[in-house]
This record gives structure tokens, sequence and C-alpha cells, in this order.
């Protein structure tokens, strides 16, 4: 099982070089994901799967994309 | 002689034929029909074109915003909180649109750490207040628009007065701290709100509608990655574009496919994500 993650601003240097083929494991969540490649549950503010709000526990599902977002306020 | 009649003589009497853009009036012409009848430049130019005659001044946005649209941004009256990044080219791109009046907030002044991306900071306005700055540059850009800014930190309580009889709020704060506030003044006062912010190359916009709930509390109040990252100019500007666009949207048809989401946006990957929150 595959999927593609993205990493925004902060988060973005976490993002492994095979991020568009990402192997996970059949009932993986997206906290156990995101600690895979080095960013903690509290550097994390949105959690997105393939368009929709998605949580820490969220399972993921081969072909899923996923995307981490940082707090960001700047104007 | 009535009003009403002595605003239609002098449209008529201002206005120029032009070859290929029909009766237009050009800008000059606003200001003066403006001291004549006391009415304000965005009331006259609602006027003119409901009778046929065009503001050269958004002749180039008639190709593309209906006259009844143009005359829903010239009627309609827009909050701004925030005139610094986002707040200071978002309010330039209102007036140029023709947005007619412009409520705007900020407490700060121009430093020089504002030059890499605000667009009223320049080696002139350096220590001056930006609401001042902002007062004067909509002034030379439109003077049609009837442009209301105060140096003032708002508050949870000066919040919902600055809001009312606002179409639309924008948010263009710095920071995260007072973002939950303004959301829960704009759901108090019915107002809708389009929540602008980024840091470094990457964004985000999200339209809320009262009663709905927004990025705010998806963000907290601290650790924002903009400590880190800065706010690089081409980020700001695509955020306040996306604002802009969201305000004109609303104000026109009165709803967006944004709303209950945030578009997310990233620059270095060249990334649009429109998310349902």
């Amino acid at each position: 099982m595959k999927i593609t993650l993205k990493c925004f601003a902060t988060l973005a240097p976490h993002l492994p070089d095979n991020a568009d083929e990402f192997p996970i494991e059949p009932n993986e969540t997206v906290v156990s994901v995101a600690q895979r490649i080095g960013i903690a549950p509290d550097e994390i503010n949105l959690i997105f799967v393939n368009s929709a709000r998605a949580y820490l526990e969220t399972e993921l599902q081969d072909g899923d994309r996923l995307g981490l977002f940082p707090a960001v306020g700047g104007g | 002689m009535m009003k009403a009649q002595q605003l239609a003589h002098l449209i008529r009497q201002f206005s120029e034929d032009l070859p290929t853009k029909g009766k237009t009036l050009p800008p000059k012409a606003i200001a003066q029909i403006a001291a004549e009848t006391n009415l304000r430049g965005w009331q006259i130019e609602s006027q003119a074109l409901e009778r046929g005659v065009m503001p050269l001044r958004y002749s180039r946005n008639a190709q593309s915003i209906t006259i009844t649209d143009q005359r829903k941004l010239l009627e309609s009256s827009v909050a701004i909180v925030g005139l610094g990044g986002l707040g200071g080219i978002t309010v330039e791109t209102l007036a140029r649109l023709g947005v007619g009046r412009i409520r705007a907030a900020d407490h700060d002044s121009f430093e020089p750490g504002n030059l890499n991306r605000q667009a009223l900071a320049s080696m002139d306005t350096l220590g001056q207040p930006k609401a001042e700055v902002a007062r004067q540059r909509i002034a030379e850009i439109n003077p049609s628009v009837e442009f209301e800014a105060q140096t003032v930190r708002l508050d949870d309580e000066t919040m919902t007065d600055f809001l009312t009889d606002a179409d639309i709020v924008l948010d263009a704060l710095g920071g995260l701290e007072m973002r939950r506030a303004l959301e829960q003044a704009a759901s108090k006062t019915n107002v809708p709100l389009v929540s602008g912010a980024l840091a470094g190359w990457t964004g985000y916009i999200a339209t809320i509608m009262p009663d709905n709930s927004g990025p705010a509390q998806i963000m907290g109040t601290n650790n924002a990655a903009e400590e880190k990252l800065g706010c690089l100019p081409m980020t700001v500007n695509y955020v306040s574009a996306l604002m802009v666009n969201e305000c004109v949207r609303l104000l026109c048809t009165g709803k967006s496919p944004v709303s209950g989401h945030m578009l997310l946006i990233d620059l270095a990957t060249l990334t649009q994500e429109l998310v349902l929150i």
C-alpha cells in the first residue's frame, strides 16, 4: 500500500524522497506516518486526506493523499 | 433643481463619447461632480453606470465585471483588519476595483522589516502609522472610495463595533493571536469573513459564513510558522489576490465554493488544495 505525502511550511523539510509513493502498513494511522518522517504530533495543526479534514487517528488507505499543515498566521 | 436631476445633468454634461467605449466619465469629472453635489465619488459612479455612462477608471474591469456587479462593488462596504503585508496590497486592489467604502484598522507604524513585502512600506513611510499611509495611498489611487482608517488595536469589544454595517470583513491580521476574536465578532455581527495567512512559501485563505467555524481554532494561537520562515512578498501578494477574489465573489453573488473550506497554497511546489474543514 502506498500514499502520497505533502508537508507544508515548517514541515516541508521532513518530506521524504519517496513522498509520491510512500509505503504504509495496513491500518496505519496519520500519527504513525508523521512520526516515521520525524514530525511530532504537536507540530501539526491541520491534517487532510484526499481534500477532507482528517485527524491523527485517521487510518490511511492505499492511494490516499495525506497533507500535513502546521500553524500558519503571518500577514 | 432636485438633486437627482442635478446629478443626471452633471453626468451628461461631463460625459465624453469615445469611439470604441461609448459614453464615459474621466476620473477628474467625478471629482468635479462630487464637489458640486456633495455626493461621494462611488455614488456618482454608480449613478453614471445606471445611466449607461462608464467611469473610465473602471473601463478595463468592464470587460469581465458586468455593470450590475460593478455597481454592487461601488455600493459595498468592506471592513479590513490589518494594514501590513496582506492588508496594504488588499486595500489597494479593492480601491482599484471600485469597492465604494473601505474601513480599515491597524495600530502599527512601518518599520524596516516591513520593506520586503508590505506594499505601503517605503523609505518615505518608515515610522509612519500604517493607517495614515493607507489613507493617503487610497486617496491618490481612487478618491471615489470612502476610506476610513483607524490607528487602533482592536480588541474583543471594539471589534464588534468595527464590523457593524460591513458587507464583508477581511482578516489581514499578522500573527494568530487575534484571529479567533475576529472570527467570533464576525459571526456575532452576522458578517461573512475572508481570512488569509501565510508563512514563507505557504499560505491559505478561508471564507467563513456566520455560524460556521474557520481556521482560527485549527491554527491555535502560538508557535506559528512565520516566526521561523518569515513572510515572502510573492506569497503575500498571492494570498491577497485570493482574498480579494473571494471578496468580489461574495459581494457579487453572495456565495463561494471556498465557504466551509480552506484553500491552501504553496509556491515552492506550486500546490493548491481546497480542503473541507
